[in-house]
């Protein structure tokens, strides 16, 4: 496509529409969704399998200090599926939200914007979270 | 043994935290999500509860009012796990009656401290 006709495109790049184009990103969000479940499912699997053989992998008091930090650092990591999931939909229902305000009138509006419900997952690592008793 | 309701609509964190707790000796009820929590809560009576914000039905911080209005609850130690981290969502599980906001993911090791540390 030359310059000249992404700039007569009505659309952006693409030529879909905005609102169309809302609708593939949540398709693409749906796929990232299961792609994690299912990693997350194949790899909960293996860890199970290994956590069962504990007693055979560790003979010793020493050995089984060390197998057990593993298990639990694997725990930690283990909990990427329902952070991810849990962003995923997020993600999922504020492009929901973005498509029926272009495909609404109100879109045009100055008012458009829209409050958005807090945002449930800000952490950006793996790295166990705050603790706070009250 | 001591008991411990575990609370969350994922599987997976469910069977997280599980092999967590059955791994430091204590016996674990899981429900997936506050209401069936709020009902099992009542059915057998458990040492601590631990649950998950963000739920279908019924969300963490009603689950903890609704537990501190049954006596038996009264001053049951009850952790909410979660994603959650804002001071505005501590505030409301404080106000609940909360005895204390973890934020995902857990260390397992820390999660036991904590554990040990508020449950009678």
């Amino acid at each position: 496509m030359t310059s000249d006709a992404v700039e007569r495109a009505p659309h952006g790049r693409s030529g879909l529409d905005p609102a169309e184009e809302c609708k593939r990103i949540e398709s693409d969000l749906e796929r990232l969704k299961a792609l994690i479940h299912d990693a997350g499912e194949r790899l909960l699997l293996s860890f199970n399998e290994v956590a069962a053989l504990l007693p055979e992998l560790a003979s010793t008091g020493e050995q089984r200090a060390r197998v057990i930090e593993s298990l639990h650092a694997a725990v930690t990591a283990l909990q990427f599926q329902d952070m991810a999931t849990q962003l995923t939909e997020h993600a999922q229902r504020r492009l929901s939200s973005l498509e029926e305000r272009l495909r609404s009138e109100s879109a045009r509006t100055v008012d458009g914007a829209q409050s958005h419900p807090p945002h449930p997952v800000r952490q950006l690592g793996m790295t166990a979270g705050s603790i706070d008793l009250f | 043994m001591q008991s411990i309701l575990a609370v969350d609509d994922s599987a997976s964190m469910r069977q997280m935290v599980s092999f967590t707790l059955k791994g430091a000796g204590y016996e674990v009820i899981e429900a997936v999500d506050g209401q069936e929590a709020f009902e099992k809560a009542q059915m057998q009576s458990v040492d601590l509860v631990l649950t998950d914000q963000n739920m279908p039905r019924m969300d963490g911080v009603t689950l903890v009012k609704n537990l501190r209005g049954l006596p038996a609850y009264s001053s049951t130690p009850i952790l909410i796990l979660t994603t959650e981290s804002s001071d505005e969502m501590k505030s409301r599980g404080r106000a609940a009656g909360a005895t204390g906001w973890l934020v995902k993911p857990f260390d397992p090791s820390k999660l036991l401290e904590v554990i040990r540390k508020v449950i009678r």
